[in-house]
């Protein structure tokens, strides 16, 4: 029989036999869409996590030391250590604005822009990062978010970029807007807001003549090995701040944000392994639907079985017939599965975003604003459905085909 | 002439929970080719039994049986769907049609096991619905549509679709009116005219009369080989009656 025939022939069954045929889909579905719906999910979560710590988060290194850093060293440290692509230093600094009745609480973020870029911290949605020339020579410049603008002139929808705002006792020029809406923090007539300049800028105008950097960060390149590199990083922070070795281990700490990932995606792995083991018991119940319908189709065929052996079936030319039927079913299953799953998977996205379960995950982009939830659906996924949805398909169905093809046909002629 | 059909010494036993039951005992029957015969023989003779030999569906316990010059001993379970697909046509009381078919498709059916395209499938089948008269628009009926003699001849015209040599018919008219009965013997006679080897098994001394030679069957023993005779008409052509607008009498076999 060509395979055009037996696919004709399984589809003439199964409609023959519609109410049934049905059940046993649905079956394959619940199966087929809890496995997609599971598995986009989860890594979308992983993504949103990823995302969430920032960009290249898995090549980042975070140094702190408890020796005071300044520019100059880790300008020292770089040239000591051409494994990382970039270190760059970040500054802290605090004023408040007074507005009227209003108090406005500054956090000042110092840095260049290869910190923004290397971290992800910044997402411009207006405007543009500091230049060289504006970081090397302390310009007053600076980046606002969205509750920045809001704050400081009263509406958060307004073009800030090219206006002027008082910070402390100078005016800076706004030069960019991050995208994000920060949770700002408000307490009577208090608001909490965040802004961002150039370390020189920030050292020179906030740090209050203490000009060492509070945070340090490192981007390794591309394939070096991280773990090894946080070790060697230790020693050569003791080398450039002339900390002795026996007092390396209390004074410089070296932290990878790749140990976080890492353990986020082992703690993802097991979730995912939990959840396919979950979606895949339905399948395992949808695989025996299968079965059961076949082996009843069977028996209720037998005659048909014998006809067509007596017309000169041969006894794979069965085994096809009834594998095709339940490939069928299971193919039919696995598409209407993928398409629930992923709609499933985004309607479970929208309701976590809405009802704010990413936040209580802790799924927050640095600055406090709420990751949005994507279901992560790829075409090796959908694939592997169809793929696994075809071989449940075989292997619950190949019992039954095979059961059918040794019938004897004098005795299924013989059947009533 | 080589017979078609060629058995020496076939015994058949079966084995069960309550023993063994010797159905067949020593069969020696030929066939020549073109010959019409009929086994007849009562309910639980072995008649089916042999019947089931003859299609290769079965193998007997012991003897030799030559189709067509092949040794059926010789052939593989393959290989005998091969020869039931190629050189045999079965005709079956109960008709066997697959309900959920149209009648085109049933007739179309035996060549989906042979390499024949879907458009010479189809020509023949049309062809052959042709040959037993069957209104054309019937066609696309589904089977559980048509009246008893319909759907036999339905059944013939797949058991004709292959162009196989052999027909072997079992009890053909058990199911149908006296009538309709001998519409469906008459179409066996024009099958005869156009070279094909007819084997029929019936109980009915009446339907066997219609048949070159008889060989009666009696608890598994070859009783009787009636001698050769000329074959007899039963039905005036002129009287019989039409089916579907068409008289089976000017069918093209």
């Amino acid at each position: 029989m060509s395979f055009r025939d037996l696919i004709r022939e399984a589809l003439r069954s199964l409609e023959s036999n519609r109410g049934r045929s049905l059940l046993t889909i649905l079956g394959i579905v619940i199966g087929i869409s809890a496995v997609i719906a599971m598995t986009s999910l989860i890594g979308g979560i992983r993504n949103s996590l990823v995302e969430s710590l920032g960009l290249n988060a898995a090549r980042a290194v975070q140094i702190s030391c408890a020796y005071q850093m300044k520019p100059d060293d880790v300008d020292d440290l770089a040239r000591l250590m051409p494994e990382y692509e970039a270190i760059e230093g970040s500054a802290f600094g605090y004023t408040q604005i007074k507005n009227g009745q209003q108090t406005i609480d500054v956090s000042i973020t110092g840095a260049n822009s290869t910190f923004f870029q290397m971290t992800g911290a910044l997402r411009l949605a207006e405007g543009r990062l500091f230049t060289t020339q504006e970081e090397s020579s302390a310009s007053r410049v600076v980046v606002l978010d969205r509750s920045g603008v809001k704050a400081l002139f009263g509406r958060e929808d307004i073009t800030a970029v090219g206006k002027t705002v008082r910070i402390g006792s100078s005016d800076y020029l706004v030069v960019g807007v991050d995208e994000r809406m920060p949770n700002t923090g408000s307490g009577g007539n208090s608001t909490y807001i965040t802004v961002y300049m150039p370390l020189e800028t920030v050292l020179k105008d906030f740090s209050g003549g203490y000009a060492y950097l509070t945070q340090v960060v490192g981007i390794a390149r591309e394939g070096v090995d991280v773990d090894a590199l946080m070790e060697t990083t230790k020693k050569q922070v003791a080398k450039v701040m002339s900390i002795p070795d026996d007092q390396i281990d209390d004074n410089v700490y070296v932290y990878s944000m790749k140990s976080t990932i890492d353990s986020m995606t082992g703690f993802m792995n097991s979730f995912s392994l939990i959840m396919g083991a979950v979606a895949g018991i339905s399948l395992l119940v949808g695989g025996i639907g299968i079965m059961n319908m076949m082996l009843t189709n069977v028996t209720e065929r037998i005659r048909e079985i014998g006809v067509r052996r007596a017309l000169g079936a041969t006894r794979r030319d069965i085994t096809l017939q009834f594998l095709m039927e339940s490939a069928v079913v299971c193919v039919a299953g696995g598409i209407i599965g993928t398409v629930l799953g992923y709609l499933l998977s985004w309607g479970l996205a929208f309701a976590a975003s809405t009802f704010g379960l990413l936040s209580s995950m802790g799924m927050s982009t640095g600055d406090g604003t709420t990751s949005t939830l994507a279901p992560l659906v790829s075409v090796e996924a959908i694939a592997a459905a169809v793929g696994l949805s075809i071989g449940i398909g075989l292997l619950f169905g190949w019992y039954p085909a095979r059961r059918a093809a040794k019938l004897d046909p004098v005795e299924c002629l013989r059947s009533l | 002439m080589r017979p078609v059909i060629d058995m020496k010494g076939i015994h058949r036993i079966f084995e069960s929970e309550a023993g063994l039951a010797h159905v067949l005992h020593n069969i020696d029957f030929t066939v020549d080719p073109g010959e019409f015969v009929a086994i007849i023989g009562p309910s639980g003779s072995g008649k089916s039994t042999l019947m089931n030999i003859l299609g290769c569906l079965d193998t007997p316990t012991s003897g030799t049986y030559h189709l067509c010059g092949l040794n059926v001993s010789d052939l593989t379970d393959d290989e005998l769907a091969e020869v039931r697909a190629l050189q045999i046509g079965f005709v079956f009381q109960s008709f066997n049609l697959l309900p959920r078919m149209s009648v085109l498709e049933n007739v179309m059916l035996p060549l989906a096991y042979t390499d024949c395209p879907r458009t010479e499938r189809e020509r023949r089948a049309v062809s052959a619905l042709y040959s037993v008269a069957l209104a054309v628009d019937h066609y696309d009926h589904r089977v559980n549509e048509l009246s008893g003699g319909q759907m036999q001849r339905v059944a013939i015209a797949r058991a004709l679709v292959n162009d196989p040599p052999i027909i072997l018919a079992d009890e053909p008219t058990g199911n149908l009116d006296s009538h309709t009965g001998a519409m469906v013997m008459q179409t066996f006679h024009r099958l005869q005219e156009a070279g094909k080897t007819i084997v029929l098994i019936t109980h009915d001394a009446g339907v066997a009369a219609e048949a070159d030679r008889t060989v009666t069957i009696r608890d598994g023993r070859l009783y009787r080989n009636a001698p050769r005779s000329p074959r007899r008409r039963t039905l005036d052509p002129d009287r019989v009656p039409s089916i579907g607008g068409l008289r089976t009498g000017g069918a093209a076999l």
